[in-house]
C-alpha cells in the first residue's frame, strides 16, 4: 500500500491536494491509447491535450465513482494564487468500468502550462449516491478538500499525477 | 617565521639589520616552518632541530630564505632562493579525501555562473528539471538566497542582487517570503527524482520550492 502513496507524497499530492488517505481502487489513466500516466513522469502537451481514458477498478458496478483533474501550481508553481485550477469533473462513473460511462459535470479543458512545470493531479472518490455532485461556481481556486467535504465524498480512493510543462520550455539540452 | 642563517661577512654592517629583523638565534631551538592556507586540508608542518651552532649556507627546509639576509650572502645573486618550488599547487594530499565541494566538470567561474543561472530559473519558474547532481549542489545556494531575503535588511538585498542574475526575482522574492517562509526554518528545496535523460541517460530530478 506504502508504494503506492509514496510518490504521491513525494511529490505534495498528499498535503497540497488532498488529505492522505488508503488507496483501496485502481486507478489507470492513458492519453492517445499509449501514454499511461505514471506518479510524477512528465507528459508533452501535444499529447495531454485530448481527454484521456480513465479505467476504474472497484468491486461491482453499482458503486459510483467521480473523478476530478486539477492542477495545483496554477499559474506558476512558485507563486500558485489561483490554486488549483479545475480541469475535469467526470461523476456517475459505474465501477470497473471506464469515464465515458459517467456524466461529464465540468468539460474536459486542455492544460496549458505557461510558467514553470506543472502537476495534474487525477483524483478518484467514491460516492455515495447517485447525483450527489454538483459542479462548483468556477474552474479557479478550486479546492480539492472543500469539494468533497461539500458533496459527501470523503477521503479519496485513488489518485495519480503527472508533470508538463511549455512545449517550448527550455528542455534536454 | 622563516628562519635562515647567513654568515655576516660580505657587503654591509649586518648588526643594525639583523636587529630590526626577527632574531634568528640557531643554535639551541628547535625551528619550525609554519604554512596555513585556510580550513583545507593542505597544511605543511615541518618541524626540524638546528644540530649545531654552525652556520649554515645549506638545506633550511622550504621556506624562502629571506630576500634581504640572503642578498648579503655572497654565493646566492640569483633569486631562485626565494620562491618555494611546491608543483601540486600546496596541496598535501594527492586524494579527494572529505572534500565536499561538487565541481560539477566546470572550472570555478562556470561554476559559480551555472549555480546562479539555475537558482534564477528555480526562484523564476518554482519547480525546475535538471540533473541530479546540478539539483543537490543548488540547494544551498537556494537556501541561502532564501535567508538573505527572510533578514530584509538594504545589505542583505544588494548581496542577493549581486547574485541573482534578474532584478525583478530578488524584489519579488523579499517581497512575499515572509509569508511563505515566515515559519520555516531552513529547508526550502525539495528534490525529486525521476526518469534519466534520453540522450545521454543522465540521471534527472526536479528541484521545486518547498
Amino acid at each position: 500500500m506504502s508504494r503506492f502513496i509514496e510518490p504521491l507524497a513525494v511529490g505534495r499530492v498528499i498535503g497540497e491536494v488532498v488529505d492522505n488517505f488508503i488507496p483501496s481502487v485502481k486507478l489507470n489513466v492513458t492519453y492517445n491509447s499509449n501514454k499511461q500516466v505514471s506518479n510524477g513522469h512528465e507528459l508533452m502537451p501535444a499529447v495531454i491535450a485530448a481527454k484521456p481514458r480513465v479505467e476504474i477498478g472497484g468491486e461491482d458496478m453499482r458503486a459510483a465513482y467521480t473523478l476530478v483533474m486539477t492542477d495545483p501550481d496554477a499559474p506558476s508553481p512558485s507563486d500558485a494564487y489561483l490554486r488549483e485550477h479545475l480541469h475535469w469533473i467526470v461523476t456517475d462513473i459505474p465501477g470497473t468500468t471506464d469515464a465515458s460511462f459517467g456524466r461529464e459535470v465540468v468539460s474536459y479543458e486542455t492544460p496549458k502550462p505557461v510558467i514553470g512545470i506543472h502537476r495534474y493531479v487525477f483524483i478518484l472518490f467514491k460516492q455515495r449516491a447517485r447525483h450527489s455532485v454538483s459542479p462548483p461556481a468556477s474552474r479557479d481556486q478550486f479546492n480539492t478538500r472543500s469539494f468533497a467535504e461539500e458533496n459527501g465524498l470523503g477521503l479519496p480512493v485513488a489518485a495519480v499525477y503527472f508533470n508538463a510543462q511549455r512545449e517550448t520550455a527550455c528542455r534536454n539540452r | 617565521m622563516a628562519c635562515a642563517s647567513t654568515s655576516a661577512s660580505a657587503t654591509w654592517n649586518m648588526t643594525p639589520l639583523r636587529s630590526a629583523l626577527p632574531s634568528i638565534h640557531a643554535p639551541s631551538s628547535a625551528s619550525s616552518v609554519h604554512f596555513s592556507t585556510g580550513p583545507s586540508s593542505s597544511r605543511l608542518k615541518l618541524s626540524r632541530s638546528k644540530p649545531s651552532s654552525k652556520l649554515l649556507h645549506s638545506f633550511v627546509g622550504l621556506a624562502p630564505i629571506h630576500p634581504l639576509l640572503s642578498l648579503a650572502s655572497p654565493d646566492s645573486t640569483s633569486f631562485e632562493h626565494c620562491f618555494t618550488v611546491i608543483d601540486n599547487g600546496g596541496r598535501f594530499f594527492a586524494m579527494r579525501h572529505g572534500r565536499r565541494v561538487p565541481k560539477l566538470n566546470r572550472p570555478p567561474d562556470q561554476r559559480r555562473a551555472l549555480l546562479r543561472a539555475l537558482t534564477t530559473q528555480l526562484l523564476k519558474h518554482g519547480r525546475i528539471k535538471t540533473t541530479r547532481s546540478r539539483a543537490s549542489a543548488m540547494r544551498k545556494y537556494v537556501d541561502k538566497m532564501v535567508t538573505l531575503a527572510k533578514d530584509g535588511s538594504l545589505h542583505k538585498r544588494r548581496q542577493a542582487l549581486g547574485f541573482i542574475y534578474e532584478k525583478e526575482i530578488v524584489h519579488a522574492l523579499f517581497a512575499e517570503v515572509e509569508e511563505r517562509y515566515g515559519d520555516r526554518n531552513g529547508g526550502y528545496t525539495r528534490i525529486i527524482r525521476t526518469l534519466p535523460r534520453r540522450g545521454d541517460n543522465a540521471p534527472m530530478a526536479y528541484i521545486e520550492l518547498v
